[in-house]
């Protein structure tokens, strides 16, 4: 590492807007998994160094009935996938939670980096576009909402501008007979990021959502096939025709852990599968 | 530029920032430490230059190896991506500390007992990881050994005696508490 950064860990929200505002060259710390990286590799040098940790709104982890979840920047992926109300409410989530690389990173990994950071194939991104999640952005003007939809720009790339950090992401609340899955083909079982990630939802109305990871420059929504598939009944042929239909909306490419025929193929089984395994959890 | 290979981009190695020294106060092997170290060191080269606990290594120093793996505030982590200062106030458990009074513990005796180890530089980071998940589950089936050391590459031994190893130590533990 040959980066010559202050290290500093403010205790109030406040503190840290007006460091980010004043400081050109600062990088947030949460968790640090992809930070640490890429200041040992010298790929970013930063003059500073912002360690959000100690600020109480970035910890917060609650779920409130009728209001729904939020996740605060510093809750991290394993507090994610252990908390009760999580698991009893947001399967998807859950299970993307723990397909994220490995446990001792999913210690240290934050939710909220992982859409931060913006990979094309972020694990977390997946689940919360069929969550309409919604990121809270402060600056030392004020906050503002961003749709999840929204948030991302391009391959590494959101909308958010020099001088603001993201508190939070919240979900709202599902009512009873909410399903979802995420499902994730990776390399092997383990530690790998994933080749193909798939979040489906059957909401209790009805109303059904499919996202994907790692298959477009940006996590996406396959809203042209929801359309569709909202229109009619969920039954297992039309799950079959989902996944020969997603093929056509989605642009993979090749890379070091697929090609993008196999991309494009898994892409379909496991827009199938997820429909069909949320119809066997009762979707209708 | 990085001294030792006089290459700016793609040296990996610590360098001295040459920046003002941070005081650093936490507990390591339930010994206080206080030390005033450089703010751009990482944890796992606080504990091997500062402390000289070489019992922890660096593999990959990215975060995919798990040979690094430590406990700090009760969590298995990888110390080759944390910020020595992250860890000011935290209390850290490294492999030097999982012995008492110079006797191995069981878990330690376990991996002794099963050959799982060879070369042995993926032991501690193994040893930690074990040790963190029979600290919050006593009693892990094999799926969960699995999943606790999937962040821990072993390239000789071979993971069944590793997991061997882990499951017969639980198993000790267990009995060990009800005595």
């Amino acid at each position: 590492m040959l980066s010559r950064f202050d290290y500093v860990r403010p205790q109030l929200l406040e503190e840290a807007l007006a460091y980010l505002r004043q400081n050109t060259g600062t990088e947030i710390l949460a968790g640090g998994t992809d930070l640490m990286i890429m200041l040992r590799r010298n790929a970013q040098m930063p003059g500073h160094v912002l360690d959000i940790k100690s600020i109480p709104e970035t910890k917060r982890l609650e779920y409130k009935p009728g209001q729904g979840l939020f996740i605060g920047a510093t809750v991290t992926v394993n507090q994610v996938a252990e908390a009760d109300f999580i698991q009893k409410k947001y399967a998807a989530l859950v299970q993307a939670a723990n397909s994220l690389a490995s446990y001792q990173l999913r210690n240290r990994a934050t939710l909220v980096g992982n859409i931060c950071n913006a990979s094309p194939g972020a694990d977390l991104a997946a689940p919360l576009l069929v969550y309409d999640a919604k990121v809270h952005i402060a600056n030392s003007q004020g906050n503002r909402l961003v749709a999840i939809n929204e948030f991302f720009t391009g391959v590494k790339k959101t909308v958010l501008q020099r001088g603001e950090m993201v508190l939070g992401v919240s979900l709202p609340d599902v009512t009873a007979g909410d399903v979802s899955i995420f499902l994730k083909q990776a390399r092997i079982k383990g530690h790998d990021l994933g080749i193909v990630g798939v979040a489906a939802r059957l909401a209790a109305d009805k109303v059904c959502r499919i996202a994907m990871s790692a298959v477009a420059p940006t996590p996406i929504r396959l809203t042209k096939l929801e359309e569709v598939l909202n229109a009619q009944p969920l039954t297992a042929e039309l799950a079959i025709w989902a996944g020969e239909e997603a093929r056509k909306l989605i642009k993979p490419i090749s890379d070091v852990r697929s090609s993008a025929e196999y991309r494009l193929h898994v892409s379909g089984v496991l827009v199938k599968r997820a429909l069909t395994q949320l119809l066997d959890m009762g979707g209708k | 530029m990085c001294e030792k290979h006089s290459a700016a981009e793609k040296c990996f190695s610590y360098t001295d920032s040459g920046l003002p020294r941070v005081q650093l106060i936490c507990v390591v092997n339930d010994e206080p430490v206080i030390a005033r170290i450089d703010p751009t060191m990482t944890l796992l080269t606080f504990l091997r230059k500062e402390l000289s606990l070489f019992g922890t290594k660096e593999g990959c120093g990215e975060g995919e190896c798990g040979a690094c793996t430590i406990i700090m505030n009760g969590d298995a982590i990888n110390s080759c991506i944390v910020l020595a200062l992250e860890a000011q106030g935290a209390v850290i458990t490294t492999v030097e500390g999982l012995s008492r009074e110079g006797k191995l513990s069981i878990l330690q005796q376990e991996f002794i007992n099963h050959d799982a180890l060879q070369c042995g530089f993926c032991t501690p980071g193994m040893l930690m990881s074990a040790r963190a998940l029979l600290n919050r589950n006593p009693n892990p089936d094999e799926e969960a050994i699995k999943e606790a050391i999937a962040g821990n590459f072993c390239r000789c031994t071979g993971y069944t005696p590793i997991i061997s190893a882990i499951s017969s130590a639980a198993k000790l533990e267990r009995e060990e508490r009800q005595q």
